[in-house]
């Protein structure tokens, strides 16, 4: 029994250390790992083909990062100790903001944790400002997606992109928290201190949990994978055929900025297909900065903002929806600024 | 001896919360055969009965007996029989 779980153990562990090496070994030699077709070469291919070039030219390319990702998110999903993590997150000051913005990302590798621990930190008297701070944060910088991000658009557009994102989703969370409303809105549960629960986790053999991480990361792949590969059918129709001049025009500069910050939030997209769709923008001309800011139009997308306003009603995410549109521009004309990436 | 099993989830419940309240049944089913009494029940993890008790959860969460075993996972049957025989 022993030696079988030590064997189940070391081939898995042998596993994860290939995916890695792999991983470092892709990203030290600078192998590309995005599809590689332009414009032309879409375009002269029948209609019905140019989406499978393209997922083929994709998949033979990202499935490596991919896999990478799912099996990453699966492992800290496993692993992370998650009763130390909530108690921090529920304590209410600076440490609260702090375990917000580091931990959200390990944390919330599924959409459907999130509003809840959002409602728990909410309710539970922690107040408003540190719970928002971590409902922004946990779409914008979640592993999946900075894993993605960084392959795609490549470092200095996803290093930007995570440091605006976890400042902005501070900085949120404060100003909300100080608005009349928002303190009207955390009184209302002030001293609500619940009784806290009583957890006794419940620790599997490590096997078991190495085997728990993989699964996690397959039933991930499976819920995601049928919208991602829709939505690269659509890329690929999109950057086959949209028109390079009105990406150029409008999506440079200054005002390349704002259009992206406007479009990038309320077209909502998974932020596994708003990168394929921001490098296929970027193909087609749109500047780093104007990327910069249509990546951070996540947090304001409107079914993540439709559960929230169940919980904290409308003013609050209005309020926090305009202060993210002008996070997004701001980051976006500071990376401009700093790199000259109009 | 009764064991009561709770189960967190949201509502509507997403596919992980389902799968975890399949699992428990699936675990009653055999140790109710054998002779052990168990209790379901399922909570709205966003009720606020349900925040008064236990604070932030991740979900899906897995309460035995009034304490958190599991949370932000879907146990397989196994694992809730295992949990169930140790509270006897």
């Amino acid at each position: 029994m022993e030696t079988r779980r030590v064997i189940r153990s070391a081939v898995m562990l042998g596993f994860i250390i290939a995916i890695t090496g792999l991983m470092a070994w892709s990203i030290i030699s600078k192998l590309n790992l995005m599809p590689t077709a332009t414009a032309e070469d879409l375009k002269a291919l029948p209609l019905w083909q140019i989406p499978l070039h393209y997922i083929w030219d994709y998949a033979q390319h990202g499935w490596l990062c991919l896999g990478f990702a799912f099996i990453m998110s699966g492992l800290f999903q496993e692993f992370i100790p998650q009763d130390i993590m909530l108690k921090y997150m529920g304590s209410g000051d600076w440490r609260a903001y702090l375990f917000a913005t580091l931990l959200a990302p390990v944390f919330c590798v599924c959409s459907c944790t999130m509003v809840p621990i959002f409602g728990g930190l909410v309710y539970a008297g922690s107040g408003i400002g540190p719970a928002l701070t971590f409902l922004l944060v946990a779409p914008a910088n979640n592993l999946l997606a900075d894993i993605i991000t960084v392959q795609v658009l490549g470092w200095p557009i996803a290093l930007a992109d995570m440091a605006a994102g976890a400042v902005s989703a501070i900085a949120i969370g404060y100003i909300v928290s100080k608005t009349p409303w928002g303190k009207a809105f955390e009184d209302k549960f002030k001293g609500s201190g619940r009784a806290s629960a009583d957890v006794d986790l419940y620790v599997e053999p490590f096997d078991d949990r190495l085997w728990n991480a993989f699964r996690f990361g397959a039933q991930m792949m499976k819920q995601i994978l049928p919208s991602f590969l829709i939505g690269l059918v659509l890329v690929s129709y999109f950057q086959a055929f949209f028109p390079e001049d009105i990406v150029r025009n409008l999506m440079t500069g200054p005002r390349g900025v704002l259009v992206a910050a406007l479009l990038g939030g309320p077209l909502y997209t998974p932020t596994l297909i708003e990168v394929v769709l921001g490098k296929a923008l970027m193909d087609l001309g749109m500047s780093p900065a104007a990327t910069v800011a249509w990546l951070m139009g996540q947090p304001y997308d409107i079914p993540n903002s439709l559960s929230a306003s169940k919980v904290v009603g409308w003013k609050i995410v209005l309020t926090y929806g305009f202060l993210a549109f002008i996070a997004a521009v701001l980051s976006g004309l500071v990376y401009g600024v700093l790199t000259g990436g109009f | 001896m009764t064991v009561n099993i709770e189960i967190i989830g949201v509502e509507p419940a997403c596919y992980r919360c389902k799968e975890t309240k399949e699992n428990a049944e699936k675990a009653a089913a055999k140790l109710r055969s054998e002779g052990i009494d168990v209790t379901i029940d399922k909570l709205n993890v966003m009720a606020k009965s349900t925040m008064d008790r236990f604070g932030v959860v991740r979900t899906p969460a897995l309460v035995v007996n009034g304490s958190i075993k599991i949370m932000g996972k879907v146990p397989d049957p196994g694992v809730i029989e295992r949990i169930v025989r140790k509270e006897l």
